[in-house]
């Protein structure tokens, strides 16, 4: 579903991405960890082009969307992406968070986009929000209208970078049990997390970066139990 | 002690009678002699006409070129437009603002009647370039958060622009661009400079027709001073209630 080749990102002398190669199928959720800095988010940015990758090339469902001609925005609509910060429009109603990209991009009117809208807060217990502003809730909350907002567009993939890692502890868990249930409808799913757990419970693949490659990957019994490389076994080390 | 003490306070009275009186009758010269009152408020009228007109122009101009001046190519570099508006700033920036007045009036549009037209004209392209980099922080100042989200759910950047970005700018651009309507309507007073007859030149006119500078040039300033108190306190109160419906 995607495929990206020998993708190299370099931000002014700073080279980010060093060759990353690597194919996410449909179903799969793919979950990335490593130190910090090591280039997660800009691997997973690059992915629906928030950042542009300096060379390399990054295939959609079969569409090379590097490529200068293709109308990104369209792309975009087909993947959803969650970010540490959630992001919600601080100028909408959380009813309006949902509905403005579908019914702006004439996708949906605006009564089905408001009737997918309430039938996925049901989904995640925060229906009676609906005319709430983004600062009426907590950091949980919103992480998880964040994610609403993303699937109203009916994504074929959905992206998360760190999700839980600005959230208070006691409100990883509803956080993370809304992306438990979404990977249990068959989403594809490309996560960035330093949640063990999660990747141990939910990964199909579990990778590990390092300095801007992807230095290991396996399932996530083999990746926790048997890792190859020096790194990984010191990065396990202290995160575990 | 008490009789020379009353003399002296008969002695003030005295003073304070002629002060009075001299104090009239400069009055009168300056605002009622001959209805010149009125040449005030014509004053006042142009003043207002000019500022107005140019606040309009130079809030426009300002979006416009706050937005060609954030235009990147995909690849993070400036646009060609992004350099004209750079330009076009440096130069109001740099030159003085009479001298840009000047050049309006004797060159570029030497063969129009309407001075108000050509003033507004000048002073709105001025303000223009303020505006534009008041404008710009405002937009700079919204979270890069916002517009990333906009674009990822696959908004283009003219719509994430007008839908998300610019409303939340919009809150934080009024005090300032407030203030800069202030600077311009006291601005317009080098308007003299081409003949035209607005307050201050209206007050300037008095003074050399009648000898007498205080009541007029203090009395142009009372005039500017109020109009300038009713202004920021209306702009307060518009302040206080976009604040007071913040979401954020
Ligand atoms: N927009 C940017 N401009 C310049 N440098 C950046 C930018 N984004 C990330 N970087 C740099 O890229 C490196 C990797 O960052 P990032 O991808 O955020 O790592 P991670 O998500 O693994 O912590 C860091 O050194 C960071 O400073
Ligand atoms: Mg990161």
């Amino acid at each position: 579903m995607i495929i990206v080749k020998d993708l190299h990102k370099t931000f002014e002398n700073n080279h980010v991405l060093k060759g990353v190669s690597y194919h996410v199928h449909q179903g799969e959720k793919i979950v990335i960890v490593g130190p910090s800095g090591s280039g997660k988010s800009t691997f997973l940015r690059c992915l629906n082009l928030l950042e542009t990758p300096t060379s390399g090339e990054i295939w959609f469902d079969g569409q090379l969307i590097t490529d200068e001609k293709v109308n990104i925005d369209r792309i975009r609509q087909h993947m959803g992406m969650v970010f540490q910060n959630f992001n919600l429009f601080n100028n909408h109603t959380i009813m309006d968070n949902i509905t403005l990209a579908p019914v702006k991009l004439k996708l949906m009117s605006k009564e089905e986009a408001s009737e997918k809208a309430l039938t996925l807060l049901d989904r995640v217990g925060l229906k009676e929000k609906a005319d709430a502003y983004p600062s009426q809730l907590s950091g949980g909350q919103k992480q998880r209208i964040a994610i609403v907002r993303s699937l109203a567009m009916n994504p074929r993939v959905m992206l998360f970078d760190e999700p839980t890692s600005a959230l208070d502890p006691e409100m990883v868990g509803e956080v993370l049990a809304v992306m438990k249930e979404l990977a249990e409808t068959g989403m594809t799913m490309v996560v960035v997390t330093h949640e063990m757990g999660f990747a141990r419970e939910v990964g199909t693949k579990v990778l590990f970066m390092d300095e801007g490659r992807i230095m290991e990957e396996n399932t996530p019994a083999e990746f926790f139990a048997n890792p190859q490389c020096d790194r990984l076994k010191e990065f396990l080390s202290k995160v575990l | 002690m008490l009789s020379s003490f009353s003399q002296k306070d008969m002695i003030e009275g005295e003073h304070m009678q002629e002060w009075f009186d001299s104090v009239g009758k400069k009055f009168v010269l300056a605002f009622v002699e001959g209805d010149r009152w009125k040449l005030y408020f014509k004053g006042l009228g142009v003043t207002l006409e000019i500022a107005l007109f140019a606040a309009i122009l130079g809030m426009v101009i300002g979006t416009v070129v706050a937005l060609m001046r954030l235009s990147q190519k995909r690849n993070g570099k400036k646009t060609i437009w992004a350099r004209i508006a750079g330009v076009y700033v440096d130069i109001i920036r740099g030159t003085p603002s009479v001298l840009q007045l000047l050049i309006m009036w004797f060159i570029v549009m030497k063969n129009s009647q309407n001075g108000v037209l050509v003033a507004s004209l000048s002073f709105g392209i001025n303000s223009g370039a303020y505006v534009s980099e008041i404008v710009r922080a405002g937009i700079l100042a919204v979270d890069k958060g916002q517009s990333e989200a906009g674009r990822s759910l696959g908004l283009s950047k003219a719509q994430t622009m007008i839908y998300i970005v610019i409303p939340q700018a919009i809150k934080n651009v009024l005090p300032p661009i407030g203030n800069e309507f202030i600077v311009l309507l006291k601005e317009t007073a080098i308007v003299g400079y081409v003949s035209l007859t607005d307050l201050t030149r209206a007050a300037n006119q008095i003074t050399s027709r009648t000898y007498e500078a205080f009541m007029p040039l203090i009395g142009a300033a009372v005039i500017y001073f109020t109009v300038i108190k009713i202004l920021t306190i209306l702009l307060d109160k518009l302040e206080r209630r976009l604040r007071k419906s913040d979401n954020r």
